[in-house]
């Protein structure tokens, strides 16, 4: 019970769904949640390099007094202890620092640019930039509680792909749930994506842990999207694309996100973890 | 196209700068002095232009509203769009500069540039001076970012950046460098000082590029005799008094305004309106009050003795209501006008009771006590000696200048050890100057310095079991455990079960449970390292579990921490030559 996992609580009805959702990974991944209980509608991360301001929206004030007992009491019907997180630092009287040394953070739906969509914790501009420095993947939960039965690796074969699926693998060991792959093959051969798993050393591992591996063709990558199972986890890489590529065509975990109701798992670049 | 930008946002890695990072630091700071110049002189420019403009308004009954509309905008401009907490800027440029490595967000950069602009420009009582120091400091941390400079670099820049904003605001380099080593870093090392100084010059030279190689305030020449240095010394005191008072009065306001069930944009209107009032009554407590301080050194500031002493207290009021009440600015320009309100009162007190000594131009008094309030207030007196020489453009007053600086700010030290911009973050135990237990245990955790090769018992385990479990373990300390569920217990210490352990007749009598520590103090892994340091020295203790969501997690002891530290103090002063 090593791992934290750090959830922005929101005292509504898809606040609660998405604790409980957090809740149930925290199950699955052997970790402890940290609940924070907003008393300002913004906060900092501060990053090795890098600090994000996350902004939410006044929701997450909604009944402060019921919020902490509300939240002990889901935590509690899931067989949980509440351990909630009081900022000791602010950078000003309105702005408290959050650690950035969790294990996991369950990201609150609102800091996307994507208002509309409340509560799918959808990707925006600051959740790619806490992606990008944070050493802790990130959990766009559902919009209502959802158990996952499996985990679904969505496999590219960049070095943030490898590193979703030693999550992938973490998540399997810690849970037991199935554990399969899915790869579009973009012009490539199945035996490449293998020498991709070989030359990071981790064939024997998929080999001993994993329970499939699905190739899919080139194509729109919706159609691909639709193959994986609804009662998955789906864990993918960050895609590192420039600016103008992602303006332009827009970021491939958006499209994966807008087109899954599954939960998400995003692993950024700087995640470590060795099998 | 992807390799050349991983090139240049890594400028330490190109064969020039490899040997030595002095070189790229230098030419960095250039860059982020020019920037932050830029921005000072535009904050400068606007102000000028707007006040002008809203000048023309004066003439009107309802013009005691401008600074109410100016300071409600800038409200809901800061907390609504660029969604900033509240404050003056300083304080969190020298918190990040403490406890993050100097990070800053991007939006600090221009935000309080355009609130401060909307505040002063309407007529409220700040000044520029803490906006741009916090934008300058914003723009160095976020071309420290885009180079991928590390933790020590980015400090170097962040007081670059703020170096390069006060030396454009003022036209005055060496105030600038003074100033953020002073009162930003904290810490005079050779390292940061060159680029500092650097990034000064380019502050003041693009000022002087674009509005022209002005002496902010224009002197005239003053002759001090020796009843003048005499005189001094009861202007720092009095100055030291006025400093502790806009203090507490900056300190007290915002829980006032906080206790009005308003609207924070509403309570900055509120604030402004009651400015404005007071501005009818004493227009010298309108803006940043540079024009007024000028006729103050010119001798040509005429209203009496009586009315200049309640003009300083009006101005302190002004100051407190807007920024105390969300107005946005900062209190460098403020205490520039009440350090010299002050000093002309002293002045006509002096004249008033000693009518026959010939005492030097008030105008010289209005300079030393600006000099004592800046020092005062920031408790820098290195700062307020060389930007009165810097902005009057003369070395005639050094001497009295010395002494009240010198003498404000100890004062001011004895009765309130904190500065204004450090008062808070002292009390919250956020500062974290370079050098001391507080700085160099930040960068250690809890999980660093974890000791994990206890051997954990569980409670029903029986004393026998104990006794060979003692044989295989090297520590005096066994953490005991819930067999089922695995939550930590207690504690139990050879010493403390010294006697059973030499009574076999209790092996098999006494279980675990019975003879464990219950009330054993804990340690989070989240705790501060200073604060377990502390609760250590207090219960004297040499080692303390660890224990997270009732688990125990490892020990933490004494020996390890002040061998860590003693690591971390090295790594942290090798740069510091």
């Amino acid at each position: 019970m090593g791992a934290k996992l750090i959830h922005i609580f929101r005292n509504t009805p898809i606040g609660r769904e998405s604790l409980l959702q957090s809740a149930y990974f925290c199950k699955q991944a052997d970790a402890t949640p940290v609940v924070y209980i907003p008393r300002h509608t913004k906060f900092l991360m501060y990053f090795e390099n890098d600090v994000v301001q996350v902004d939410l929206d006044s929701s997450y004030l909604k009944a402060p007094d019921s919020a902490e007992s509300r939240a002990a009491e889901l935590l509690f019907e899931q067989g949980m202890e509440a351990d909630f997180f009081k900022p000791k630092n602010f950078t000003a009287s309105t702005l408290p620092d959050i650690p950035t040394h969790f294990d996991f953070m369950c990201c609150p739906g609102t800091i996307s640019d994507l208002s509309s969509k409340i509560g799918l914790g959808y990707i925006g501009p600051r959740v790619r930039r806490i992606l990008n420095e944070a050493y802790f993947p990130v959990l766009l939960a559902s919009g209502v509680y959802k158990p996952w039965k499996r985990i679904a690796v969505l496999f590219g074969g960049s070095a943030n792909a490898l590193n979703a699926f030693k999550l992938g693998l973490r998540l399997r060991r810690t849970s037991g749930l199935p554990l399969e792959l899915y790869t579009r093959r973009e012009g490539k051969s199945e035996e490449d994506y293998r020498s991709i798993m070989r030359n990071a050393n981790l064939e024997d591992d998929f080999e001993r842990h994993a329970d499939g591996w699905h190739f899919f063709e080139d194509g729109p990558i919706e159609e691909s999207l639709y193959e994986i199972h609804h009662d998955a986890l789906v864990v993918v890489g960050a895609f590192r694309h420039g600016l103008i590529k992602d303006m332009v065509f827009g970021s491939t975990v958006e499209k994966i996100q807008s087109v899954l109701p599954n939960n998400l798992l995003v692993v950024g670049p700087k995640y470590t973890f060795s099998v | 196209m992807g390799r050349f930008i991983k090139t240049w946002r890594r400028p330490e890695k190109w064969s020039l700068f490899r040997p030595d990072d002095r070189i790229l630091l230098i030419l960095i700071g250039i860059l982020v002095g020019i920037c932050s110049g830029v921005a000072a002189v535009a904050l400068s420019r606007s102000l000028f232009a707007t006040l002008h403009w809203v000048h023309s308004f004066h003439i009107y009954w309802w013009a005691f509203l401008l600074p109410g509309i100016g300071a409600a905008l800038s409200s809901l401009f800061l907390n609504n769009i660029m969604k900033e907490g509240a404050g003056h800027g300083v304080p969190e440029v020298i918190y990040s500069v403490s406890r993050y490595g100097g990070l800053m967000r991007l939006r600090s950069s221009f935000s309080r540039l355009i609130a401060s602009w909307l505040t002063i420009g309407s007529g409220g009582s700040a000044g520029p001076e803490a906006p741009v120091v916090m934008s300058g400091a914003a723009i160095g941390s976020n071309i420290g970012r885009i180079f991928s400079m590390n933790e020590r670099q980015r400090v170097t820049l962040v007081g670059c950046g703020a170096a390069g904003a006060i030396s454009a605001i003022f036209n005055a380099p060496i105030a600038g460098m003074v100033f953020t080593i002073e009162v930003i870093l904290g810490e005079w090392t050779a390292v940061n000082i060159v680029p500092i100084a650097i990034a000064s010059v380019a502050g003041t030279q693009i000022s002087r590029f674009l509005q022209g190689n002005n002496i902010v305030f224009d002197l005239r020449q003053f002759h001090i005799g020796f009843v003048d240095v005499l005189a001094s010394f009861g202007l720092a005191v009095i100055a030291a008094l006025a400093s502790i008072l806009l203090t507490h009065l900056l300190r007290k306001m915002p829980r006032l305004a906080r206790k009005t069930p308003l609207p924070i944009w509403l309570r900055a209107a509120v604030g402004g309106v009651i400015v404005g009032l007071i501005g009818v009554a004493f227009p010298v407590v309108l803006g940043e009050g540079y024009h007024s301080i000028q006729s103050m050194i010119d001798g040509a500031f005429t209203p009496g003795m009586l009315l200049v002493m309640v003009a300083t207290l009006a101005k302190m009021l002004a100051t407190a209501f807007t920024l105390g009440w969300g107005g946005s600015g900062g209190i460098f320009a403020p205490s520039l006008v009440v350090g010299s309100l002050a000093g002309l009162a002293y002045h006509r007190c002096l004249v008033f009771v000693w009518p026959a000594v010939t005492w030097a131009h008030e105008g010289c008094f209005a300079l030393l006590g600006m000099a004592g309030l800046i020092s005062g207030m920031m408790q820098a007196p290195l700062t307020g000696i060389f930007l009165i020489v810097e902005i009057t453009g003369g070395y005639g007053v050094i001497v009295p200048l010395i002494v009240v600086s010198a003498i404000s700010s100890t004062v001011c030290q004895y009765i309130e050890p904190a500065s204004f911009y450090l008062k808070e973050l002292v009390d919250k135990g956020q500062l974290l100057r370079p050098g001391t237990d507080a700085r160099v245990l930040s960068d250690l955790s809890v999980h660093e310095l974890l000791e994990r090769d206890c051997i954990s018992v569980t409670r029903n385990m029986l004393l026998r079991d104990f006794v060979q479990t003692v044989q295989r373990s090297h520590r005096n300390f066994f953490p005991v455990e819930d067999e089922d569920t695995g939550r930590f217990l207690g504690m139990i210490h050879l010493d403390d079960i010294r006697p059973y352990l030499f009574n076999p007749g209790m092996y098999d009598a006494v279980v675990m449970e019975q003879i464990m520590n219950r009330g054993v103090e804990v340690v989070r892994p989240e705790d501060d390292l200073l604060d377990v340091l502390r609760r250590m020295d207090e219960r004297r203790l040499f080692s303390m579990p660890v224990v997270s969501n009732g688990v125990f997690l490892g020990m933490i002891s004494k020996a390890t921490l002040l061998d860590r530290y003693r690591q971390e103090l090295r790594v942290q002063t090798q740069f510091v030559a």
